[in-house]
């Protein structure tokens, strides 16, 4: 007894935390079952693949194209991975097994748990450290919700540059906590659309109180970027977001390897895809007949609804068009909960798998979200993000019907809504 | 033959079909081993911003006999010549149009939108292709590893790696880490390199590193459009000096 005792100190000793921090992402594409179909170019004689080049850090540019399945985290990013709180837990959902008598298992990484509150810093992180040595003093990028304009705004502090950040209008005026954060963080940020860019300039002229999109934002942030020869940080749906983000999956392969147990079900929330991808591909790699469930919103129905084609990333029409599923990039949502389900395809290569059937989907609609989030946090004690909210109600929902099986479902969640309680403002 | 040697890509009847006759005219073929012509197309999707320029003049221009008459002359200088053709535009020809190719003297057919856009088909496809001609796969560093694996096996003929996700463009990679990849998935296999190939230095070093051969399309645009035969020879001269350098 005694010696096991000893054992597992020595275990857990040289296990540090740190350790769990993987040397290397995983990038999905050369281990796709087809080829990825390349980004295309808007217009006939002209390359937006080339304003890449001059918009995007380099050695994100090359991440995004490159063949290579196992890339190097560069040390300081490992660092300040380390300082924003990863590895994030995964951890065995008693109190839910408990709540839904369940005699499998339940397990949820928590991507809640980093400084920022969501994967989002995951990504924001290598991308602002990249820029920085590239010498540009600040960079870029847009925010709907606003989880990504925050991770954005501390990355770049922590790489010792500015960010700016143009937030939908409409959440900078209904979230002015959010706008807070960001300007704590030290992001410059300013309301989309502005006075700042011709586009957002045309965009006022047609209307002074426009309430703003993402597709708006981003139109404004490239062109800043491409202005004043800045960086513009991207924040899903490209490969390296979604290489970047396979630091969760790679963490939860480590500690089920730990717990000495194995996936059978794993499930996720899908904006672009990067917390579920990132999450799932490397699991995927490893335990090849695992069961895997994308989680949208009903709201939102892209894989059910939409198809599988060539379409705009952005509204504005101006990075390349990638083939995805996609409800067409002029696709207006009704006002729904998680702002950050919001976005009308999906990642390419999540998308892909979709379409070959590897990838099960799932709408869920705000009533059973609801639920989920007050479940969870009755039995957890974590208010999860909105858009989590969609992979628990999921797995709920799914465990729900596959009570007897003692299966080990892992869910992704992949933020805490602390900021977004006013959902719950006519709950009792 | 060992030593590397180069493949040059016209689109055909571009700027029109007397100007570009011209330049497969003066095709060197102690320089140059494979000729690719490529068939207009109104949706060249995977070629860059130059070489979709030509296919919308060249599909005004072009006839199908226009082909033969590229082949033919290639032939008698013992240079092969290869179709580019978007899977889109074959399908809509008829039945007997790869076996006409073959016996107008075309060695085989690169089909750059097939593995990505028509996967599910690509395997019939190929097959139907051989019973006439060489399929060449066309391979990308966005090819995963099993269907490169999958589909150089089901061919004997050589290998098209783009360096390039499209022609035209310039996406930093690392040169030796991307050849050496395929290089390393295929032992033995003539690999030829191309998409993106711009400048001498460049075509040297992808020489130095065991490839068999290097494309050049995007290069040639300009010269061909604006009819400057003199500087085709004299680039054709250049790259002369640069394979005798990587044999040497
Ligand atoms: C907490 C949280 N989860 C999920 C998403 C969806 O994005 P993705 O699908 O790229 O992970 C967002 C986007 O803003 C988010 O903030």
């Amino acid at each position: 007894m005694f010696k096991y005792y000893t054992m597992m100190v020595d275990y857990m000793l040289s296990t540090q935390k740190n350790d769990l921090i993987p040397e290397k992402w995983y990038n999905v594409v050369p281990d796709l079952p087809e080829q990825l179909p390349p980004p295309l170019d808007n217009e006939k004689n002209k390359s937006s693949i080339e304003l890449l080049n001059s918009i995007l850090p380099r050695e994100v540019l090359k991440q995004e194209f490159t063949f290579q399945r196992f890339l190097k985290i560069p040390d300081e990013v490992r660092e300040i991975y380390e300082q924003t709180g990863r590895p994030t837990p995964l951890v065995r959902a008693r109190g839910l097994e408990k709540y839904l008598d369940y005699s499998g298992k339940i397990l949820y990484k928590y991507e809640g748990a980093t400084i920022t509150g969501s994967h989002k810093i995951n990504t924001a992180v290598p991308q602002a450290i990249y820029a920085a040595n590239e010498g540009v003093e600040k960079v870029v990028t847009e925010t709907g919700a606003g989880q990504w304009g925050t991770a954005t705004s501390v990355a770049a502090s922590f790489a010792g540059i500015k960010a700016k950040v143009f937030m939908v209008r409409i959440s900078y005026q209904q979230k002015p906590l959010r706008k807070k954060i960001m300007q704590l963080y030290g992001g410059e940020v300013s309301p989309s659309p502005s006075d700042e860019t011709e586009f957002g300039r045309s965009m006022l002229k047609q209307n002074p109180d426009h309430p703003g999109s993402l597709g708006i934002g981003i139109g404004e942030a490239v062109e800043y970027a491409l202005d004043h020869n800045l960086r513009y940080l991207v924040g899903s749906v490209f490969n390296s977001v979604l290489t970047h983000q396979s630091i969760i999956g790679l963490e939860t392969e480590k500690q089920l390897e730990i717990m000495g147990t194995e996936p059978d079900v794993l499930i996720g929330c899908v904006g672009g895809g990067s917390n579920f991808g990132g999450f799932s591909f490397p699991l995927m790699k490893k335990f090849k007949d695992v069961e895997v469930i994308a989680s949208t919103a009903a709201e939102v129905p892209k894989f059910t609804k939409g198809e599988y084609k060539y379409d705009y990333v952005d509204t504005a029409r101006i990075l390349p068009s990638v083939k995805m599923f996609s409800l067409g990039a002029d696709f207006m949502p009704e006002k729904i909960y998680a702002g950050g389900l919001r976005y009308h395809g999906a990642a390419p290569s999540l998308s892909m798998l979709v379409n070959t059937g590897r990838i099960k989907t799932v709408d869920e609609n705000q009533e059973s979200v609801i639920d989920a989030l007050k479940i969870f946090s009755r039995t957890q004690g974590i208010v999860a993000a909105p858009e989590s909210g969609h992979a628990i109600a999921t797995a709920i929902d799914y465990i729900r019907r596959h009570k007897d099986e003692k299966k080990t479902v892992v869910v992704n969640v992949s933020g805490h809504g602390l900021l977004d309680m006013s959902i719950f403002r006519d709950e009792q | 033959m060992n030593s590397p040697s180069t493949i040059l890509y016209f689109t055909s009847s571009f700027p029109d079909h007397k100007t570009l006759y011209g330049f497969i005219e003066k095709v060197d073929p102690e320089v140059v081993k494979y000729v690719e012509v490529g068939f207009p197309s109104s949706d060249p999707r995977y070629d860059g911003p130059e070489i979709r320029e030509t296919h919308e003049i060249a599909e005004k221009n072009f006839h199908n006999g226009h082909l033969e008459q590229y082949a033919e002359i290639l032939g008698k200088k013992g240079v092969r010549t290869y179709l580019l053709t978007y899977y889109r535009d074959l399908a809509r020809q008829s039945s007997d149009f790869i076996p006409h190719l073959g016996d107008s003297g075309f060695s085989g057919v690169i089909v750059p939108d097939l593995l990505v856009d028509y996967s599910s088909i690509a395997a019939d496809v190929i097959g139907e292709i051989q019973d006439s001609i060489d399929f060449i796969p066309f391979f990308n560093p966005a090819t995963p590893d099993g269907v490169i694996e999958r589909i150089s096996g089901m061919t004997e003929s050589w290998i098209y790696y783009g360096l390039q996700p499209a022609t035209g463009i310039h996406i930093p990679y690392d040169l030796e880490e991307v050849s050496r990849r395929i290089l390393d998935l295929l032992p033995g296999r003539e690999v030829n390199f191309g998409f993106g190939i711009r400048s001498m230095d460049q075509i040297g070093k992808i020489m130095d590193l065991g490839s068999k051969g290097v494309a050049i399309g995007t290069l040639l645009v300009p010269m061909v459009r604006e009819n400057r035969l003199q500087d085709f020879v004299a680039l054709q001269r250049q790259i002369g000096e640069v394979q005798d350098h990587v044999k040497g």
